[in-house]
């Protein structure tokens, strides 16, 4: 299910968006871990499209894609592409299936990175930017994949709460409530 | 009810992903002083001051996180440190004997005329943003055209060249770094003099090639390799002569040429206060560079990359 798109949520995405990018480019990107650096942006793609889903995820992504893209002066519409096509993914994931596994930020920001990195490298290969195809490359994006799950974790957890407020209904306490009303597991029943 | 939710999920999706393949085409195809180029210039100026202010307010989280990643590879770099001090103290004692030969002959010959940085007008800024990818190395700095930064004026720190301003706004500037797909720099190994044009290994910012040189160029490891004052292309930025760059790592044979591997001496991924290399127009280096870019190329050059000569005299 797709969160409609409310003044509240659009706003609270914009200042997440905003506050992030600029968190990215003053100090993330400026302290490297394991020689890469954190990139807060496509694990922001993935949490949107994982809270609000496939709609919202894929505008999101195309925001934060030319956001990011102007700020930075890389090529227009490289990051937009990459990041609608992951918050589109992210997003039909939790329409599809739902997940509601602990471990789902981290494997979700995980994955979401690695598609983010190898989209971004196929992209830039495409437009005819002159680099081999090394094992350094290969070693940047799986690294960029290890810190950025290591973050994950935090940064699912502040972009949840900075949206709660607006989305609809928390997949998780959907869940609870219909294990509750369907009984067996509502120690109201018990009682 | 689904089919029509279906229907205007898929639209969203093609529509976005249209719009952004529109956004990269007209952005690829057009000159740097196109629309799309401008729009990004014009956020610049819009973003630079609040980027200014963000820099400043969490360069305290920075300093602590750069701290700690210091500590633990200090022991190391002093390690490393100390057996490059006894080396240099070596050659220092050697070098000071041919220097003064040196300035002897120069003064003899009435060649003393050289070119300092201070002659290239250096505006010292503040690094303010930059970028994560991999593939761009970009940073922001707080000062622009108001201060007579210009695109592709050099840019150095204390450890020696950083880069080159890509594009410059009224209040701030972006930088290319020597670790950028877009940046190549005409450079020469130190010991040897052997010219080539140094690029940065794609996927790997820590290391750089310079590339073209003769096959039988010696390259002896730890050797530095500096700017050589000339220009590979009429595009390209005049940097300064005799600017460290980086030192030789290894060496690659090739057919033809012989390529080196360089490791950058400035701390790319920590810059803080820069200095832009800001000919003023009319002076001594802008026209020098003035008359490079009108020479066609490989006039006046003698290596085999057919760089125009454009040399300054000696800087530093």
């Amino acid at each position: 299910m797709t969160a409609p798109l409310t003044p509240g949520l659009a706003a609270r995405i914009a200042a997440i968006v905003g506050f992030a990018v600029l968190i990215q480019i003053s100090v993330v990107s400026e302290v490297p871990v394991f020689g890469v650096n954190v990139d807060l942006s496509p694990l922001l793609v993935v949490f949107i499209g994982l809270l609000c889903g496939a709609v919202m995820g894929a505008a999101a992504g195309f925001a934060i894609g030319l956001l990011v893209d102007l700020t930075l002066l890389q090529t227009l519409g490289v990051s937009s592409l990459i990041f609608t096509v992951v918050g589109y993914w992210a997003g039909r994931l939790r329409e599809v299936r739902d997940p509601q596994a602990a471990l789902t930020p981290l494997l979700v920001g995980a994955a979401g990175t690695v598609i983010a990195s190898s989209g971004y490298s196929l992209v830039e290969f495409l437009l005819g930017v002159d680099a081999p195809v090394s094992l350094q490359l290969l070693r940047q994006i799986v690294l960029g994949m290890v810190v950025n799950a290591i973050v994950a974790p935090a940064v699912w957890a502040l972009v949840r709460r900075a949206l709660q407020g607006s989305l609809p209904e928390d997949p998780r306490r959907r869940r609870r409530r219909r294990a509750y009303t369907t009984g067996g597991l509502s120690p109201l029943s018990r009682a | 009810m689904y089919d029509k939710t279906v229907r205007r999920r898929r639209a969203v999706l093609a529509l976005l992903v249209v719009l952004s393949l529109i956004l990269l085409t007209a952005y690829f195809g057009e000159a740097p002083g196109g629309r799309l180029h401008s729009v990004q210039r014009g956020f610049l100026t819009v973003i630079s001051p609040i980027q200014d202010g963000a820099n400043k307010a969490l360069k305290p989280v920075r300093d602590l996180v750069g701290w700690i990643g210091d500590t633990v590879h200090a022991k190391g770099e002093r390690d490393q440190l100390r057996k490059q001090v006894e080396k240099l103290r070596r050659e220092v004692i050697a070098e000071r004997a041919e220097k003064q030969a040196y300035a002897e002959l120069r003064t003899l010959y009435g060649l003393d005329h050289r070119l300092s940085i201070s002659d290239y007008r250096p505006v010292t800024a503040t690094v303010i943003a930059k970028s994560p990818n991999l593939w761009y190395s970009i940073v922001t700095i707080d000062r622009g055209e108001a201060d007579g930064i210009h695109v592709n004026d050099p840019v150095i720190n204390a450890e020696g060249l950083v880069g080159k301003v890509t594009l410059a706004a009224a209040d701030g500037a972006y930088v290319s770094l020597i670790t950028d797909s877009s940046v190549g720099i005409s450079a020469r190994i130190g010991t040897s003099g052997a010219a080539g044009i140094l690029q940065p290994k794609v996927g790997d910012p820590s290391d750089l090639l310079l590339q073209y040189l003769p096959s039988n160029t010696p390259a002896p490891k730890g050797a530095l390799v500096v700017t050589s004052g000339t220009l590979s292309s009429r595009d390209d930025s005049l940097y300064p002569p005799d600017i460290p760059i980086g030192e030789v790592t290894s060496v690659n044979s090739e057919s033809a040429f012989r390529s080196v591997n360089v490791h950058p001496l400035a701390n790319l991924h920590n810059l803080d206060v820069v200095q832009v290399l800001t000919a003023t127009r009319h002076s001594t280096p802008a026209n020098l560079a003035r008359l490079a870019r009108s020479l066609p190329p490989g006039v006046g050059a003698n290596s085999p990359t057919g760089e125009t000569l454009a040399s300054v005299g000696g800087g530093g």
